[in-house]
């Protein structure tokens, strides 16, 4: 299995000096292509620090960050904006669509960004919304859908320029039981056609979905376990 | 980058789905503009209007003349002749030949300044003919030994004003010759000054060049270095561009910048400048509007950059850079003041239509104008947009997605 992320020694300190803030504390981590790992915390944990790191988002006070071998723990804004842009596929337990745009316009952002053309990006986010199942939805904004079907959009936006991770932050966390089971299926399905999936929660329910379940407290890992009880049928 | 236009497309998404508040930062603009606008059109209006009145005004003059640093030529009378009969649109030319002496008539005799000149200066200012005639084309031809007079000098040198017919005897430069007085022409306030003089009282008159300078031995083809053109006001700009070249080429100086034109520091140059000063003063006035209106647009748009804040955010989490926030956000600023310039313009445009009409200016629009303007007014919005976009580039993603 080829190396994806790879965290070697990284700690994050906020407020450098006497009331420094210990984030993330000598955390070594490695996670293959074609994995699903959840990562597993209670709030305070270190958790959200870590999802940040994985995503690009922040940059380590120590230790380094290799995504596809490439360091990219001392990055520039544009830098780190052009990796999350190609590598990543967040899905955000608030869905974070943007509210004046439509569900389609909202699958397009990543793409425009990426400077895909107008044709091609119709094709690349239509294709995503319809494997999510919101062919008939796609005109609508966020206010006027459910929940669910707001994180149907997000995921086809976090999927439709097909980065090799999908960086999931609680993503059920503001859906209801029926909801949150139609992610899970789309989550699982889009790991089976060969995504890696990284889903950051507190809840061991959804935890217990991934192949592998990392716990993480105190800034520090606590165990990294192969998931007994993982079931591969969607 | 073809992602230009997305920016521009999600700029004018924003402005739509606010348009009651894009509408009020656009009025600040929108009366900015407009209040420029309306200023300079009347200011232009004003000018045209008192340059056509100061047109209808009438004659007034151009000196030419040679430069003597530059030649050693003098105009012949053949030359002066064609080159009165090669400017079009003059009432004609004169040269002026000035000779001082004295003059003898049957109640004395004074000291005399008699300008020898052509029929055209006739059309002098203050020359008005009370008895008799101006002297004519055939007196100058002909070098006949006439004379126009004021009233003062008629009234001293023969003792009653209508003395047409009568004759003097002029001395200057050791000769003495007879003159046929065929006109009286009323005072100016130059014969009263020089005639008040009591025993040492000076008197004018104007007689042709010709015969001054055949009278009194001077060599009239070379000695005349200047002339004055009569002409309307109306066609001083055409006349102007017209001269230079008749002048060099009737005198073999093309090329040589010999000749100098001078239409005078006229009264219309300095109304002008003076209209230009207070339209520029009120305009700027007008721009202080705009510059109000611009500082609407930065507190506007620093609003929407901290109410959107989360929208940053999830843009920026997927993939913005910095420059494709401040491009947005730039372009939302620049489109306001652009729409709102236009907008503007067209307000100011009836307003100062109906103001002209009304106040009876001519109205013309300057379509460079219109073009700067609208220039100006995107200028403004990102200039004042430059602010609230950093900003908003330089969100940190995290921060900005956990704001709500």
């Amino acid at each position: 299995m080829k190396k994806l992320v790879e965290i070697k020694d990284v700690s994050k300190i906020y407020n450098p000096g006497e009331n420094e803030v210990r984030a993330l504390s000598h955390v070594n981590l490695t996670i293959g292509e074609g994995e699903f790992v959840a990562i597993i915390g209670q709030s305070g944990s270190g958790k959200s620090t870590l999802m940040n790191m994985l995503g690009c988002l922040d940059t380590p006070t120590s230790g380094k960050y290799f995504l596809h071998g490439q360091d990219v723990s001392h990055m520039s804004d544009d830098e780190q904006s052009d990796i999350r842009n190609r590598e990543i596929g967040f899905i955000f337990q608030g869905f974070n669509l943007i509210p004046s745009l439509t569900a389609l316009e909202n699958v397009e952002l990543p793409l425009i960004y990426r400077g895909v053309s107008k044709k091609e990006r119709l094709r690349l986010a239509n294709a995503a919304l319809n494997s999510v199942g919101l062919e008939k939805r796609k005109t609508h904004k966020p206010s006027e859908m459910s929940g669910g079907q707001q994180q149907r959009v997000a995921i086809a936006r976090a999927i439709a320029q097909a980065p090799p991770i999908l960086l999931a932050d609680e993503p059920t966390g503001n859906l209801d039981t029926h909801s949150t089971k139609e992610i899970i299926r789309i989550i699982k399905r889009l790991y089976h056609e060969g995504r890696t999936v990284i889903i950051i929660t507190h809840d061991p329910g959804i935890a217990k979905q991934a192949k592998r379940i990392i716990t993480i407290s105190d800034g520090m890992i606590q165990s990294d376990i192969k998931n007994p009880e993982y079931k591969d049928e969607i | 980058m073809g992602t230009f236009g997305e920016y521009i497309k999600s700029a004018l998404a924003s402005i739509r789905n606010n348009k009651g508040r894009s509408f009020l930062t656009m009025l600040g603009i929108i009366i900015g503009i407009s209040a420029v606008i309306t200023v300079l059109i009347i200011g232009d209006g004003m000018k045209a209007t008192v340059n056509s009145e100061m047109d209808s005004i009438g004659a007034t003059t151009i000196s030419v003349s040679l430069d003597d640093t530059k030649t050693d030529k003098t105009f012949t009378r053949e030359q002066i002749d064609q080159i009165e009969s090669s400017i079009s649109r003059i009432f004609g030319i004169s040269p002026t030949v000035n000779v001082f002496g004295s003059v003898k008539g049957r109640k004395g005799s004074y000291d005399v300044y008699v300008s020898g000149g052509k029929p055209a200066a006739e059309n002098s200012s203050g020359v008005t003919i009370v008895h008799g005639r101006y002297y004519g084309d055939s007196d100058v031809d002909d070098a006949k030994n006439v004379l126009v007079i004021s009233q003062t000098m008629s009234n001293l040198v023969f003792g009653y004003e209508e003395a047409v017919g009568n004759t003097v005897e002029l001395t200057a430069n050791d000769l003495t010759q007879e003159f046929t007085v065929i006109g009286i022409r009323e005072d100016t306030p130059m014969d009263m000054a020089y005639s008040s003089f009591g025993d040492e009282a000076m008197v004018l008159a104007e007689g042709p060049y010709t015969s001054v300078c055949e009278s009194f031995n001077f060599d009239v083809d070379n000695m005349i270095t200047g002339f004055t053109m009569y002409l309307d006001n109306e066609d001083k700009q055409a006349v102007l561009a017209q001269t230079r070249a008749v002048v060099e080429n009737i005198m073999g100086l093309r090329g040589e910048n010999a000749v100098k034109i001078s239409s005078g520091a006229g009264f219309d140059q300095t109304t002008n400048a003076i209209l230009d000063i207070i339209t520029s003063v009120v305009a700027i006035i007008a721009a202080i509007s705009l510059l109000v209106g611009g500082i609407g647009v930065m507190n506007i748009m620093t609003v929407s950059v901290t109410e959107r804040t989360r929208e940053i955010g999830i843009r920026k989490s997927l993939g913005a850079r910095t420059s494709s926030i401040l491009t947005q956000f730039l372009a939302e600023a620049a489109i306001l003041t652009f729409v709102g310039g236009i907008i503007g313009i067209i307000f100011g445009l009836t307003v100062s239509f109906i103001i002209c009409k009304v106040v009876g200016f001519s109205f013309t629009v300057n379509p460079a104008l219109v073009a700067i303007v609208v220039a100006i007014s995107t200028a403004i919005g990102l200039f004042f947009g430059i602010y609230p976009a950093k900003r908003a580039a330089d969100l940190d993603p995290i921060e900005a997605l956990r704001t709500e």
